[in-house]
């Protein structure tokens, strides 16, 4: 959607009918990317006999789908039945808390996100699948891997993935940037002749600004924690003050579009489409969008391109890593059924092309290999060089921590010594065992 | 015999309201850790009580709850008094101000987020101004304050415009006759007699609001800035899952509203009597 229209819009509209206009337009811009609505918290009925159940988010139902269908007709003795979640992290995340915390035990399989591993695993809700590591060893995602893992013991296997691009316009960049100053200095430049923004991205206050800052973070050379997970090194080095310094300074300095500290996926994926920025931080599903495939109306089709996130040094690339991995619920009947459909979904590469097709990213290296789309091939690359937010007992309090403390301390509202301070506790809290 | 008759009724009403309540306080002993769960007394409530985040979201709520009741009162006032009023198109404005309250508070909730959003900026552009509504704590509170009261201080004003409608209209003739001006009759007629309604009105807004999520849920998720002591409960159950925390931070909550809800019962019965005294008297 472009942003002036509406504006005129909701001016020209009055009353009820307004509340009607903004009712639509919150419903169409509020959802998160690739959400269908309708049919969530309910069974696929999938199959006739089913012998096991797995729990996946409602979003891009098609592909969980077809998956599904796929194990079935080559198992119909053993077919699965698809429970279909809320597409909302949040809600997915309850959904399976409530099976597992009150023994009702229906799930046999979760689709966990990358982050819940350790929490899931610490809870004693999911199995060990350590003794399946030799099966995706180089033939996953390594990043995926490290997201399926808690103090290097397997609780997942890898099923799908994401990865970011740096979304630029060709018709007022020639070569993407390699370093944050870079894309900064262009960005600015570029923006100021055609007086649009240098920046959109994800920087409302939620988890796709934790991503956003964890990149930077990442690419000054920082790391979460240490190599055993025992203790947090978020201070070690100065990564953490150098990607935060970054993103204060270029802010004063007007290098983000207005409204980006309320912005999410989509309002970025908008603004983007309707020309109105140099630069964007975003996940693969905007590109048909930006084509302007499906009917849908873009002001930068054919001007615009993606390349890898740049890094502080110039070398290389840091993307956080997105996605789903599986696991077998510790309350199942039947775990062994579960564990090896869990690993079927991981290594079988006609279940992962299913997911390539529908342009989700897979974890299985090798569907990156034979790509002919040029953009699905970096992507690869991209995913290869991907970093796991650690998959801690605790991230998510972790990621509320960051939340609270860098978000005002962007916005200058907060002093970013005691915020890096605060994320730093939050981060040795999140390995606790209590 | 009555009371035989009853008991199964309230025996019912017992285990609808009164079981869940206790559930919960029994599970705010416990340190619930998925599968594991250990008995620690009222270790919880200590936490509650030393957590600097629950002094900001009690800070918060009492800010909310403050500001939007007494802005809700006077504004359903107004209205209460404009709808009293003999006019032609009465029953059409009496309906048309109840609308933002028969919307549902999630949905109002978006659409006003929507409006204060940057872009497209409705609510900058109508004031002409240049304001972070929704990530400047101060204006945030303000944002929400706003959306609150629009949405029920139609709710304030059908409560009164009932009360209203329970006053003979010939203490007014009466005052009139003997000379009494506009504002001295709403001082000393309107506002004594309104009373019983005025603290209903004022019972279930400030309970209601005790206890609001909705507003601040949807404009700033759980960040700091704005989280109410539901937000901030339902952090520790959903996004934190510390379920046993969880459950001491909702029974604090639940024993504020409901000490505030007696507080304005008792004085409401108090009053109830007076006025069944003033009546004898007349």
């Amino acid at each position: 959607m472009s942003v002036f229209p509406h504006r005129r819009r909701l001016l020209r509209a009055s009353g009820a009918a307004l509340a009607a206009l903004a009712l639509t337009l919150t419903a169409a811009c509020g959802e998160p990317p690739g959400q269908e609505p309708e049919g969530e918290g309910e069974s696929a009925g999938l199959a006739d006999d089913p012998q096991f159940v797995w729990a996946v988010t409602g979003a891009d139902r098609q592909i969980h789908e077809d998956v599904a269908r796929l194990w079935n007709e080559n198992n119909p003795d053993r077919q699965v039945e698809v429970f279909f979640l809320a597409p909302t992290a949040d809600e997915q995340r309850q959904a399976m808390f409530q099976d597992l915390q009150s023994q009702a035990g229906e799930f046999d399989v979760l689709g966990l996100d990358v982050i819940w591993t350790g929490e899931f695993a610490e809870f004693g809700y999911i199995e060990s699948l350590e003794d399946m590591r030799g099966e995706i060893e180089g033939v996953s995602l390594p990043g995926a891997i490290d997201s399926s893992q808690w103090q290097q013991e397997l609780y997942a296997l890898p099923y799908s993935s994401n990865g970011a691009f740096l979304y630029y316009r060709t018709d007022l960049i020639d070569e993407p940037p390699t370093t944050w100053e870079e894309l900064y200095e262009t960005g600015m430049e570029a923006a100021e002749e055609e007086g649009i923004a240098p920046f959109v991205g994800q920087g409302d206050q939620y988890e796709g600004f934790v991503v956003s800052y964890l990149e930077m973070f990442w690419s000054a050379g920082g790391e979460l924690f240490d190599e055993g997970q025992e203790t947090s090194t978020f201070l070690e080095g100065d990564a953490a003050t150098t990607a935060l310094d970054f993103m204060i300074e270029s802010r004063e300095n007007g290098f983000y579009a207005e409204g980006y500290d309320s912005m999410v996926e989509d309002d970025a994926r908008a603004l983007f489409q309707a020309g109105e920025a140099v630069y964007m931080r975003n996940w693969p599903y905007a590109i048909p969008l930006l084509e302007g495939e499906d009917g849908e109306e873009s002001a930068v089709a054919g001007e615009f391109a993606v390349a890898p996130l740049p890094t502080f040094t110039g070398e290389g690339t840091t993307s956080a890593l997105g996605g789903l991995n599986n696991a077998v619920s510790s309350l199942s009947d039947n775990k062994e059924l579960a564990s090896e459909f869990v690993l079927w979904a991981a290594t079988a590469p006609e279940a992962q092309a299913i997911l390539a097709d529908h342009s989700l990213p897979p974890t299985m290296l090798s569907t990156y290999e034979d790509a002919d789309d040029p953009d699905f091939e970096m992507l690869g690359d991209i995913l290869a060089e991907a970093q796991a937010r650690p998959p801690v007992p605790g991230y998510n309090s972790l990621s509320l921590a960051v939340q609270d403390s860098l978000h005002p301390a962007f916005l200058g509202q907060q002093d970013a010594a005691t915020a890096l301070q605060a994320v730093d506790d939050a981060a040795n809290d999140a390995l606790a065992q209590d | 015999m009555g009371r035989i008759f009853l008991a199964p009724s309230l025996g019912f009403m017992a285990l609808l309201a009164l079981f869940p309540v206790f559930y919960a306080v029994g599970l705010s002993l416990y340190n619930i850790r998925g599968f594991s769960r250990d008995l620690v007394g009222v270790a919880n409530y200590v936490d509650v009580l030393t957590d600097p985040g629950f002094w900001n979201a009690a800070k918060n709520t009492l800010i909310f709850t403050v500001a939007s009741v007494s802005l809700e009162f006077v504004v359903g006032m107004a209205f209460a008094l404009i709808m009293h009023q003999a006019f032609v198109g009465r029953g059409l404005t009496r309906a048309v101000i109840l609308v933002p309250w028969v919307i549902p508070t999630a949905v109002a909730a978006q659409v006003w987020r929507y409006m204060f959003d940057h872009n497209p900026g409705f609510v900058n552009w109508v004031l002409g101004a240049d304001i972070n509504w929704l990530r400047d704590p101060a204006w945030s509170m303000v944002g929400i304050i706003s959306a609150d009261v629009w949405k029920t201080a139609p709710f304030v004003a059908l409560l009164l415009l009932a009360g209203l409608q329970t006053i003979p209209r010939d203490y007014y003739e009466a005052a009139k006759v003997d000379g009494a001006g506009a504002l001295q009759r709403f001082w000393s007629i309107t506002l004594p007699l309104l009373r019983p309604a005025i603290v209903v009105a004022l019972l279930f807004r400030t309970v209601d609001a005790l206890r609001m999520f909705d507003f601040a849920y949807v404009f700033s998720g759980y960040s700091n800035s704005l989280a109410t002591l539901s937000v901030y409960a339902q952090r520790f159950l959903v996004a934190e899952p510390r379920l046993g925390y969880a459950n001491a931070l909702s029974t604090v909550t639940f024993v504020i509203v409901m000490l505030v809800g007696l507080a304005f019962i008792s004085r409401m019965g108090r009053h109830m009597v007076g006025d069944v005294g003033r009546k004898e008297r007349r």
